[in-house]
């Protein structure tokens, strides 16, 4: 649902000749001031300000590596450039993942939300959607304020032209090395490691109706430089399109017959650090919701003719598709559309749910047909966006490419739509690019450990067709991995491994956990028969038939049961549990979850340590003499998976070929330790 | 870096700040691994079968069977009883083996046992280690993966093991997909087809429904989908005493009007005089036992007194216990006298019905017709009394002669075909591992189709899990299904799309 208009005109704009740098640092936060230096250097170059950039700059800043974030304008940094909104259901875990990691996102929402709304509410707490209505202005706003005053981080707007490549180092895959960058007016800045997340710049087009132009500015070549060198270089690329609704003058709508939706009262913030969001939950706006009818249906059957986009054959998401696709495939039926609100004090009104390409002028026809919209008008008109990205098989598991050394690559490039998805690869970008500068093992997520592991595995091991969107279903283990124990997960990791924690988070993260633990072993300790606790309980529907002890743990699973219930009987020894809001929710969170996570730890513990046998980076699969089958060998060519846990998520390798592989590996260790030996 | 052996988190470990290691407590919490089982030795029969475990609970599976508290000397033989840990059953007596880790072949604590290769005693043993907490049925090449992970596979020993594995998954996949037609197949594929839409329908209500517009309905649907299956799958488990009549063997009894030939055909059918037998009727008067194994399957034969009508206190009390042995009997053989037969073709279902309890003649009662004497038919009697069987509905029916022999071969094909018809499948052909091994997942299916009732009201992310459960252990017989079939399946149903 991302468009990517806005974004590859970014690129575009680079290509306007500049004769200095605009940079802005955090101690001349205020001040623009020139690069000075002819030939600057950086430990991190982060090009790209979108969802990805930022937090791969800060992240990589975090971890105290000097780093530049160059971007075309720095107006634009933090920019939402298509939904108003942030999280939902799978997208939510990302962002407090993100914020486990110390990231920014999850914060600036806390600070620029204007309805906060957790979905799947009633469907238990592992699969709750963090969601918010952004203020779009608000959201960029916050975010540049934040990024100007990260210490070790430089911002400057400059183009980029190309990278500066070496030859590659010894000891690791990659037919060359990147140094460093060239600038727009050819000056160059070298860096220990450069990290792109230039969103869609590779031969986007835009699309409306029959119309097709390059986006970015008529005549403009999307950044030619770099375009060109990626080509060079052999990047695999594979194309993908997506759309944007029109949007709506706000004046133009009549809410009066639309259903409303409410906003939480009290809103959840995204983030661990926030007690509460910016906003009274009384000032939060409303959404509202309206629907499409027979006249909008055929209006666009009769009008399939004008329409390019659609008929194409590149893959668009099946998840998000435009109103045209949702009426071929599903037709006869009544189709909701969601009207966002896009600010506090923004005339504009984005319609969810109606990302269409059809000519101008019968998007405004097609708008007066629906309930409510009979005037509205059209700010600007939805449109589609075709676009390259580099196939994520290229990359490994720290998102550094295997073709050039020290070339990470993050958010939509490689195949993901969403902020949240562009962020989570952003932070593990911007870790990694660091480490790498530090000489430091890189930090994995396990998709084991967390959403933005599995993210980052099927990129980089299956690849994707589709716009790549994050689902709770693609997660094996989602009752181990809930927005609330995010913390527990990663901070802790963040903080030992990579640096990229700070200490306030650090020590609250500790607080918390230590107030779980002591919370489940006091609850533990609370022991009585099932007729004794019916007889405390009365509210709970306690089974009276087992004869064993019931814990309060036990007790605090059921439905009506929680810490204020149990702490009004057992006042001393829970009541302090019982007043920490978030701890008490905490504590029956993992009341509910408690068995199957028991049973989920035997399976994560499989997974790990089939993830623990790693493959060679460059390990020849049609060379090895191993006895493979040849579509086994092209499979493994193609997936280029890093562990065998990886293989096993392959479809079509066999046990035979895992087992084979095993072997062939271990043969080659131990030749390699024989030969080091003799060295 | 080549990469990294043994076992140990990927990126975890060594450069941990000692407090961050125990906070991560929660997250690093060592889990008890599972132990996994399996026949180690070749399918199909033999004289010796081996069965291994490897991990952490092998000591106590060990102690559990052989109902002992002491372990065996490590690393040796020792011959013990071995019983199912539930009922307290004996199953076998056997060699067993006790390789504590990690000097064992997979670098885990190892428990064999070497048993008797009969189907009955294999599948039992299966089952009983199927039931304790913690064990569950290796996957293939799964001890040899651990052999690796923990650094124990020599290479020389690695050498064919993929060859192994290999023809094993391969062996399997043929024996699935023969298994896979016919009814028993069409049943599997409709319970995996149904389990895989009810979680598709659970998925895509968790991750959709809040924008788009599924309703509430789908999960009623899902509701009655769980419903049917748990219905069907606990009549499948539950048909008949298979499992018991594996372990306790089939109870076969001879029954039928005096002097028709019942103890030579037990004499027959044991190669050896057990019973007495004479010209005179009435020489049977008690019930005559034996324990045989006819085509791999074990039978308890039973001889009865011949009915007929009689003032004798003796036979009247043999014949009173042949009845109550017939009511009881898994297959009755019902031996009449060819030649009486023949003369009145009428007679036989009058016959008949004078051999079978009262409360089965609707032919509940398994029942197969042996007519002996056949050396003293004509071939067109033969041929009109066969036909005779046909034409009245009666029970297959066998024609031979006890005194010559003949037709004794076809009966056995008969018999044999019965049991395995009773014993196992009647679908799969023989009982076999493989049976016990679909029985354990399928009872595994079915714990967890009770676990979502249980939660559906609850927590419906635990509810869906217990779903994704039940398809994971359908998939263990059927093939699993992907995350990207459940999402294609999910957009396929559903218009998704905000």
């Amino acid at each position: 649902m991302l468009s990517l208009g806005r974004s590859a005109r970014r690129v575009a704009a680079t290509l306007v000749p500049q004769t200095w740098l605009w940079c802005a640092r955090n101690d001349t936060a205020s001040t623009v001031r020139r690069l000075s230096s002819p030939s600057p250097r950086y430990d991190v170059i982060v090009i790209g300000g979108g969802h990805a950039g930022v937090e791969a700059a800060a992240a990589a800043a975090r971890l105290g590596t000097q780093t530049l974030l160059l971007t075309h304008k720095i107006d634009t940094v933090g920019q939402m450039s298509c939904n108003p909104s942030f999280g939902g259901i799978g997208k939510g875990h990302l962002v407090r993942e993100v914020d486990a990691l110390d990231g920014l996102c999850a914060r600036i929402c806390d600070q620029s939300g204007v309805h906060y709304k957790v979905l799947n509410k009633r469907k238990g707490p592992a699969v709750w959607g963090l969601r918010a209505q952004i203020d779009r202005k608000l959201y960029k706003v916050n975010m540049q304020k934040e990024i100007l005053q990260t210490p070790c981080l430089t911002v400057c707007e400059a183009s980029v032209e190309d990278l500066l490549l070496t030859e590659p180092e010894a000891g690791s895959p990659g037919k060359c090395c990147v140094s460093g960058v060239i600038l727009g007016d050819g000056r160059r800045v070298h860096a220990g490691s450069v990290i792109l997340t230039t969103g869609t710049f590779l031969r986007g087009m835009i699309l409306i109706g029959l119309e097709m132009h390059p986006a970015g500015r008529m005549g403009d070549q999307p950044s030619i430089g770099l375009a060109q060198t990626l080509e060079k270089l052999g990047f695999t690329v594979g194309r993908l399109k997506t759309g944007t609704p029109p949007r709506l003058l706000k004046d133009s709508i009549d809410f009066s017959v639309m259903a409303r939706q409410r906003a939480d009262d009290p809103p959840v913030p995204f983030s661990f650090l926030s007690e509460a969001v910016w906003i009274k939950p009384e000032h939060q706006l409303l959404c509202y919701q309206t629907h499409t009818n027979p006249k909008v249906e055929q209006l666009i059957r009769d009008n399939l003719h004008l329409n390019n986009h659609i008929k194409e054959t590149t893959k668009g998401p099946r998840y998000c598709p435009s109103l045209e696709s949702k009426i071929l495939r599903f037709p006869n039926r009544v189709h909701q559309l969601w009207l966002e609100p896009e600010g506090l004090d923004s005339n504009v009104i984005y319609p969810q749910g109606m990302s269409m390409t059809l000519p101008s002028e019968i998007q405004e026809e097609l708008v007066t047909h629906i309930r409510g919209l009979e005037k509205a008008k059209i700010v600007q008109p939805g449109y589609g966006v075709q676009y390259d990205f580099l196939d994520p098989r290229q990359l490994t598991a720290s998102l550094e490419s295997r073709l050039v050394q020290r070339l990470f690559f993050a958010g939509q490039i490689n195949g993901t739509t969403g902020y949240e998805e562009a962020a989570a690869q952003g932070i593990i970008a911007g870790i990694n690019a660091g480490l790498r500068v530090k000489g430091k093992p890189p930090f994995i997520v396990s998709r084991t450990e967390g959403y933005i592991g599995v993210l980052i595995d099927d990129l980089t091991t299956l690849g994707t067709d589709e716009p790549y969107r994050m689902f709770t279903s693609r997660v094996e283990f989602r009752m181990s991995l809930r927005p609330d124990n995010a913390d527990s997960r990663l901070t802790f990791r963040g903080y030992a491994e990579a640096g990229c924690v700070s200490q306030k988070r650090y020590d609250q993260a500790s607080r918390m956990n230590a107030m779980l633990e002591e919370g489940i072993e006091a609850l533990k300790s609370i022991e009585f028969s099932g007729t004794k606790w019916a007889r405390l309980i009365p509210e709970a529907t306690i089974s009276t038939n087992r004869s064993s002890l019931l814990s309060a743990l036990d007790i605090l699973q059921y439905q009506e049961v929680n810490m204020e219930i149990l702490a009004r009987v057992f006042s001393e020894p829970l009541k302090k549990f019982a007043e920490w809001r978030q701890l008490a929710q905490r504590l029956k969170t993992e009341a509910v979850y408690k068995r199957p996570v028991s049973f989920q730890r035997a399976e994560i513990e499989e997974v790990r340590r089939d993830e623990a046998l790693q493959l060679p980076e460059d390990l020849d699969y049609f060379a090895i003499n191993a006895s493979l089958s040849q579509e086994v060998r092209e499979k493994l060519d193609s997936h280029r998976p890093q562990t065998i846990g990886a293989v096993n998520r392959i479809p079509g390798i066999t046990p035979a070929a895992i087992f084979n592989l095993l072997k062939f590996v271990k043969i080659s260790h131990q030749r390699a330790k024989r030969t080091e030996g003799i060295k | 870096m080549w990469l990294v052996w043994g076992p140990g988190l990927p990126a975890a470990g060594h450069c941990f700040a000692r407090r961050a290691r125990v906070l991560c407590r929660w997250y690093s919490q060592a889990a008890q691994r599972d132990t996994i089982f399996a026949l180690s030795s070749g399918r199909g029969k033999c004289g010796v079968a081996v069965i291994r475990t490897s991990g952490p609970s092998s000591g106590l599976a060990l102690l559990q069977l052989t109902g002992t508290n002491k372990l065996p000397l490590s690393r040796s033989a020792a011959l013990r009883r071995i019983y199912d840990p539930e009922s307290s059953e004996m199953l076998d007596r056997g060699l067993v083996l006790w390789f504590p880790g990690p000097g064992s072949f997979t670098g885990e604590d190892v428990a064999e046992f070497h048993i008797h290769g009969g189907p009955a005693v294999v599948s039992g043993i299966l089952t009983a280690l199927g039931s304790l907490p913690h064990l569950r049925l290796a996957e293939p090449g799964e001890f040899t993966k651990r052999a690796f992970q923990n650094g124990k596979l020599d290479l020389t020993e690695a050498e064919g093991l993929g060859d192994l594995i290999h023809a094993e998954t391969e062996g399997q996949r043929r024996q699935a997909l023969r298994q896979m037609d016919g009814d028993l197949g069409r049943l599997y594929r409709h319970w995996s087809d149904a389990l895989t839409k009810a979680l598709t329908h659970i998925e895509a209500y968790i991750d959709f429904s809040e924008d788009d517009n599924i309703e509430e309905g789908v999960l009623s649907q899902v509701e009655a989908t769980v419903e049917v299956l748990e219905k069907e799958l606990r009549v499948h488990l539950q048909d008949g005493r298979r499992g018991e009549r594996l372990r306790d063997g089939v109870h076969v009894v001879i029954a039928g009007p005096t002097n028709a030939g019942k103890s030579s055909l037990l004499n027959h059918l044991c190669q050896k005089p057990a019973a007495i037998v004479s010209p005179m009727a009435g020489t049977t008067r008690d019930v005559v036992e034996a324990a045989l194994n006819i085509g791999g399957f074990p039978v308890v034969l039973s001889d009865t007194a011949g009915l007929r009508d009689t003032d004798d206190a003796i036979e009247k009390e043999g014949m009173s216990r042949a009845r109550e042995r017939v009511r009881g009997a898994d297959l009755l053989l019902a031996v009449l006298d060819a030649a009486e037969m023949a003369q009145q073709p009428g007679r036989l279902v009058s016959t008949l019905q004078g051999i079978l309890p009262p409360a089965q003649q609707d032919g509940a009662q398994p029942t197969l017709l042996v007519l002996n004497k056949s050396d003293l038919l004509g071939g067109q009697n033969r041929a009109a009394l066969l036909g005779a069987c046909g034409q009245l509905g009666l029970p297959p029916a066998c024609l031979l002669s006890c005194k010559t022999g003949e037709g004794l071969p076809s009966f056995l094909d008969t018999f044999k075909e019965q049991l395995s018809h009773m014993c196992g499948d009647p679908l799969l052909g023989s009982p076999s591992p493989t049976q016990a091994r679909h029985r354990l997942y399928l009872t595994k299916c079915l714990e967890a189709l009770g676990c979502f009732g249980q939660h559906r009201h609850l927590d419906l992310a635990l509810a869906a899990e217990d779903l994704r459960q039940a398809r994971r252990l359908l998939g263990q017989l059927t093939g699993q299904v992907g995350v990207e079939e459940i999402l294609t399946l999910i957009f396929r149903d559903f218009c998704i799309g905000k």
